[in-house]
């Protein structure tokens, strides 16, 4: 067993090997050719210009042979040949030149065969992954999720390994616009020995992130990475609850389902405006801005959807009462309890008998990109008012999807990156998105405002951060703790400059060493070493956070001055 | 049997055939070495070098070793024979020396090839 294995990827870094290999014939009829071409040359005598009779030395034999060999023709030297030279070099001349040409052609050949370049590409990417210095991350499929999810982990200074079955998306990759060199593994994911040349055995691998779009692919890289690094997390694509219960039979760290997400965006979005506000933008990087959406407070919902979307969909409507009407072409499940319009949407009549002058907003999630935008658009000339949320099927699709003034896209790609990548980069982000479920709505609108408040008449792009307060990350603020003056919250949101405003920042979740989870601290909460905290606000504000928590004497400074402040 | 293993014992055994009747004789006369065979003796091992490769066996690329060092051999030897006659014009008994001596280096490297050769063949009888 092992030996095969060890075989195959001899096998595997012999490129230059199978060159050899296809060259042997060639290069002996080279060396053949040669040699009797010199013999004859040395055998065959000349006349020197004075008559007398000489023989060509082998250097002079070797010389003319070369130079005729390669077409290159210098002429007769050292004296003019007789005309039994002529004759041989007759001979000479064809042989060589087409043994010549028959060599450097077979070499060509075997260099432009693609399955010898395939090969070439294949070693000099397993080589670069091997010799890698820097932690990172294997992506599997390089579809819509991917090629997001790379894009974003490179904002956070994150790096990937590729792997995809298709050398056309492969070459997509390449293109990509990353700041560093993507390596791209071409191959079959679903083949252990994929996974051993991406690196899964590495110690830098930092897990296995399964995103192509056949559920029974993701499957088998769960369970082959299972297997060949026990260690490293896999987190998967799963189509369907079947799936999703098998994988996490063997543990499989994380799961996605794209329309369990998608089914949760949309009723969050319905009934918590600005959790869903929140929510985006922590976990996409590419969303700066909070916009919360004004939910008009009664009507209906008319979901234009079938399949698995529609069934998930129906289910979380259900659980959280919202009212809804479902167009589609197959019967729900349980018909019973759900209203149900039979038809495409696309048409007129069926939104009408759905109700949708009365509606509240639609929901176009069938699985055809041009069915969805038609839906969309009937709609929004029957009620003007209504709140629209899109699937977006292709990636393709994107630019009418851009530009349709929805309220909402939901794009899968862009979902599960976002799921996956709030997982990724911090611990506590994932922590704070857990507790952000289970708050009240009126809560996280609080936070927004107060938020808000900091940033003034500035609407600054936003972003987060985490700072945990140890001796490598604030050696600043450790000193302080456990004399009378132990630094709170509020203290860490001074910047050091004139006048120690406020930074406009704040914390989202506070977790203590021992695991005890604070969210939305107050502003007066005691630190403690060991603290993680989440925080939350204008893009670049971090810098200051993170000087300030260097500098225990500027630190020093705002604890002092606000001592000054609370004892006058 | 193997046309191709015939070929392939017939080279590496030639190329040391040919090599050891250069060598024989007094190092330093030149009537005892003939140029003829030394050429056939470098055409000869570079067509084995040639056969050897593509073996990506243990033995096979220490046979190309020892492949590529009889060729490494002979090669500096010609040089030294021809700059010898051509440019300095004048093969003397020094230079003589040295080319056979060369080409006794040479011919212990095609003498281990084949003690390889035996030994693999004997070890694949048993």
């Amino acid at each position: 067993m092992s030996s095969n294995h060890r075989g195959r990827t001899r096998i595997r870094g012999a490129a230059m090997w199978l060159l050899l290999l296809e060259l042997r014939t060639p290069l002996i009829t080279l060396i053949i050719t040669y040699s009797i071409s010199v013999l004859g040359l040395v055998l065959i005598p000349g006349m020197t210009s004075e008559g007398s009779a000489y023989h060509l030395s082998f250097l002079d034999a070797f010389y003319v042979v070369s130079y005729t060999a390669t077409t290159i023709g210098f002429g007769e030297t050292p004296h003019p040949f007789t005309s039994e030279q002529k004759l041989w070099m007759l001979v000479v001349m064809y042989s060589t030149v087409i043994s010549w040409l028959y060599a450097i052609g077979s070499v060509l050949s075997v260099i432009s065969d693609p399955a010898f370049r395939r090969l070439r590409a294949h070693q000099r990417a397993v080589s670069r992954i091997a010799s890698q210095k820097l932690p990172f991350w294997i992506v599997c499929g390089f579809g819509g999720a991917g090629s997001q999810l790379i894009r974003f982990l490179d904002q956070s200074n994150i790096r990937c390994v590729m792997i995809d079955s298709n050398q056309a998306r492969a070459d997509v990759a390449k293109l990509s616009d990353l700041t560093y060199e993507l390596n791209i593994l071409v191959g079959d994911v679903a083949e252990p020995q994929t996974l051993v040349d991406a690196g899964v055995q590495s110690a830098l691998c930092r897990g296995v992130l399964v995103l192509t779009d056949q559920d029974q692919v993701n499957l088998t890289v769960a369970t082959n990475t299972r297997i060949l690094a026990p260690r490293v997390p896999v987190y998967a694509r799963s189509g369907t609850d079947a799936n999703t219960r098998n994988l996490r039979s063997f543990d499989t760290e994380v799961v996605i389902d794209p329309f369990r997400v998608a089914a949760r965006s949309v009723t969050q979005l319905i009934r918590k405006p600005c959790a869903f506000a929140l929510y985006h933008e922590l976990v996409d990087p590419d969303l700066n801005h909070i916009d919360v959406v004004e939910m008009p407070a009664e009507g209906h919902w008319v979901i234009c959807a079938d399949g698995r979307l529609a069934d998930t969909v129906v289910e979380a409507f259900q659980r959280d009462e919202i009212p809804f009407c479902l167009v589609s072409n197959q019967a729900p499940k349980d018909k019973e309890s759900v209203t149900w319009v039979q038809g495409l949407g696309t048409e007129a009549r069926t939104l009408r008998a759905a109700d949708i002058a009365h509606a509240a907003g639609i929901l176009a999630g069938t699985n055809d990109d041009g069915d969805n935008l038609s839906i969309l658009l009937t709609a929004q000339a029957e009620n003007t008012q209504l709140i629209t949320i899109a699937r977006r099927n292709k990636p393709t699709s994107e630019p009418v999807f851009g530009h349709g003034h929805f309220t909402y896209v939901l794009r899968e790609g862009r979902m599960i990156a976002q799921e996956m990548y709030a997982r990724i980069t911090t611990p506590v982000l994932h922590q704070f998105l857990g507790q952000l479920e289970l708050m009240p709505e009126a809560l996280v609108q609080g936070i927004i405002q107060k938020l808000h408040a900091r940033l003034g008449d500035q609407r600054p792009e936003l972003s987060h951060f985490d700072l945990v307060l140890d001796s490598h990350n604030a050696p600043g603020v450790l000193p302080f703790f456990h004399t009378a003056r132990t630094p709170k919250l509020e203290d860490l949101l001074i910047d050091p400059g004139f006048g120690y405003p406020t930074m406009p920042l704040i914390c989202l979740l506070l977790v203590r060493l021992n695991g005890d989870l604070v969210p939305f601290p107050g502003d007066g909460l005691l630190l403690a070493e060991g603290d993680r905290l989440l925080f939350w606000g204008a893009m670049g504000s971090h810098h200051r956070l993170q000087f300030l928590a260097q500098r225990e004497d500027l630190f020093e400074a705002i604890l002092a001055e606000r001592h000054r402040v609370h004892s006058r | 049997m193997n046309t191709q293993r015939v070929w392939f014992a017939f080279f590496i055994v030639l190329a040391l055939t040919l090599n050891f009747g250069f060598f024989v004789g007094e190092i330093d006369n030149p009537h005892h070495h003939n140029p003829y065979e030394f050429f056939f003796a470098l055409v000869v091992s570079l067509i084995a070098t040639v056969l050897k490769v593509g073996d990506r066996s243990h033995l096979g690329a220490v046979l190309l070793a020892t492949s590529l060092v009889a060729d490494f051999q002979l090669i500096a030897a010609a040089v030294i024979w021809g700059y010898a006659s051509q440019v300095t014009g004048e093969v003397s008994v020094a230079v003589m020396a040295s080319v056979v001596s060369f080409a006794g280096g040479a011919m212990l490297a095609n003498l281990t090839s084949v003690i390889l050769l035996i030994a693999e063949t004997i070890q694949l009888k048993r």
